[in-house]
């Protein structure tokens, strides 16, 4: 059986960006170095884990059905940005260029990883388009393989009629990083050089 | 360009080594295992970063080391002076150039270009078809950041969609991968049908000076691509979607494109001669080198590995002329050479230790 310090380390470890060293400097700091934050520590993740959920409508990060941005009327919810995870819309507020609504599918189609339509929030982006209340859609996803294929995924699930407006971005965005890694001005720049998507 | 300086550490068998040249003719001479072809190797990892031997880089790394280092001196026709260094690590790479960090291979390709002409050569004509769409894409990878890309996009592309196969994929979703599947298939087209031609042109001219032969040569695609565009290639992959779902892989694409030789129109694999063969691989690789020069606009280092024993001495004296005096050739062979230019540089290879013997002995 491992020792309590051994269990901490073991899961800090397992976290996303965390190796053996990192995981131990952390364990160490937090219980050696720095014991005075643990309790505020503790309280904020058991906080956040009782509060915080996804966004019914837009999958973004919430504390009640909807997100902040889903609940501000003064967004334009019939224009809708399709971001592959939370990241990417944070980048995209950070920018101040955008004032429309999110769509976060936490993810993108591959087989490969075993990520098809249904590991992706797909019903509820349906959902919202089949209420007719949004006019566009602005595709956001990595401008690789599978952020192609998933545009691609979308415009097959629009309903039929062509009332729905869809463009893409991604074009002079970082290659590989995509939206998260792009500037401000990066990104309202391409976020005003949207092309129409077929 | 022009390959001044060599030293390699920890490279294959070869712990230690540094070699100055001071011509455009450089032979190494040892039994086979000494290190010769390793420094061949090394030379012509500087273009594509890639080895001519092996497609896994941790082999370069001699045995109980952590890492292999290559340093490059050469004349650069646009750069000047400069000095290319690569340390191999497993599973990590890193290039500088004049003691700046090169930190992506696509700012890098086309820089440096080499040519290696090896034993194996003759198996372009008469192996499997595999091994000429290798040639191609290397030879395009080497010096087209473009075409890289093109390639890697379309082998995930492809990667995805027989994944999708093999579970039974939906229609949607494999549509979905075939967007980008016939955008990549549709660039890969265009640049190898002008690359083809453009070695075609090249080939003509060098076989007629090797084989003193009156019959054209010519490669292309064989058969040639049924789609001429992205919209076409959607087409083809749409309508394959039943039979491949059969086979759970995809069978149409420029995955499966092959390469003609031919002599006067006629496959060079079915009707030419042993010589005819030998003599039109030589002068695919010196076509490979014009190519080279005329997209980089720099002067490719011929790198010769163990071929030219293999030649008739009327062969041998009329492949020195297609070379000509102004290009760097690096040859290896078990016996130094009788024939061919007098200003080679010897060296002796052996337990990958190099010494260089006196010039004219
Ligand atoms: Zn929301």
């Amino acid at each position: 059986m491992a020792s309590a310090y051994e269990q901490l380390q073991q899961q800090l470890k397992q976290l996303p960006g965390l190796g053996y060293r990192s995981a131990e400097r952390l364990a160490l700091h937090l219980l050696v170095e720095k014991p005075a934050r643990l309790p505020a520590l503790v309280q904020a993740l058991e906080e956040a884990a009782r509060t915080v959920r996804r966004c019914t409508r837009c999958g973004n990060l919430a504390e009640g059905d909807l997100c902040v941005i889903c609940a501000d009327a003064r967004r334009d919810q019939a224009v809708v940005c399709v971001v592959e995870h939370v990241p990417d819309l944070a980048a995209f507020e950070r920018s101040g260029a955008y004032r429309g609504g999110y769509h976060v599918l936490h993810g993108k189609l591959s087989p490969m990883h075993g990520v098809g339509p249904a590991d992706l929030n797909l019903a509820a982006l349906t959902a919202r388009l089949a209420d007719g209340t949004v006019r566009e859609l602005i595709l956001a996803l990595s401008n690789d393989v599978e952020g192609e294929a998933t545009c691609h995924f979308l415009t097959q699930q629009l309903p039929p009629g062509g009332t729905v407006k869809v463009s893409r971005i991604g074009f002079g965005l970082p290659s590989g990083g995509g939206v998260l890694y792009a500037d401000s001005v990066t990104l309202r720049s391409a976020l005003e050089a949207r092309r129409e998507y077929s | 360009m022009r390959l001044r300086r060599i030293t390699l550490q920890h490279f294959r068998n070869i712990a230690g080594a540094e070699l100055a040249f001071a011509s455009r003719r450089q032979f190494f001479a040892g039994a086979n295992g000494q290190g010769k072809t390793s420094l061949l190797e090394a030379a012509g990892f500087i273009t594509a970063l890639r080895s001519f031997r092996t497609a896994d880089p941790a082999v370069l790394i001699a045995h109980g080391q952590p890492e292999a280092a290559l340093a490059c001196e050469l004349d650069h026709e646009r750069l000047g002076p400069t000095r290319v260094v690569i340390r191999l690590r497993p599973g990590s790479r890193e290039v500088s150039c004049d003691g700046e960090r090169v930190p992506r291979i696509a700012d890098y390709l086309g820089r440096f270009p080499t040519v290696v002409f090896t034993a194996q050569d003759l198996q372009l004509i008469r192996g499997a078809p595999a091994l000429r769409r290798r040639w191609l894409d290397l030879t395009l990878a080497a010096i087209d950041a473009g075409y890289l890309a093109a390639l890697q996009s379309y082998h995930r592309a492809l990667d995805e969609r027989n994944r999708l196969l093999k579970l039974g994929g939906p229609p949607a979703e494999l549509a979905a991968f075939e967007h980008p599947l016939a955008a990549a298939a549709a660039v890969l087209g265009v640049k190898r049908g002008a690359a083809l031609a453009e070695l075609t042109h090249c080939l003509a001219a060098a076989y007629g000076r090797i084989a003193a032969a009156v019959e054209p040569a010519a490669v292309g695609l064989a058969p040639v691509a049924p789609a001429a565009d992205a919209d076409g290639w959607r087409r083809i992959y749409a309508d394959g979607r039943t039979r491949d779902l059969r086979f759970r892989t995809t069978l149409a694409g420029p995955h499966r494109d092959d390469l003609e030789f031919t002599l006067g129109g006629r496959s060079a694999r079915d009707f030419g001669s042993e010589g005819e063969q030998r003599s039109l691989m030589l002068a695919l690789r010196l076509a490979q080198a014009d190519f080279f020069q005329a997209r980089s606009g720099v002067e490719p280092v011929l790198l010769a590995d163990d071929v030219l024993g293999e030649l008739d001495a009327g062969r041998r004296e009329r492949f020195w002329a297609a070379v000509g005096s102004a290009r760097q050739v690096l040859a290896t062979g078990t016996r130094p050479p009788d024939t061919g230019p007098d200003d080679w540089e010897r060296f002796r290879v052996a337990g990958g230790a190099f010494a260089m013997e006196a010039s004219g002995a």
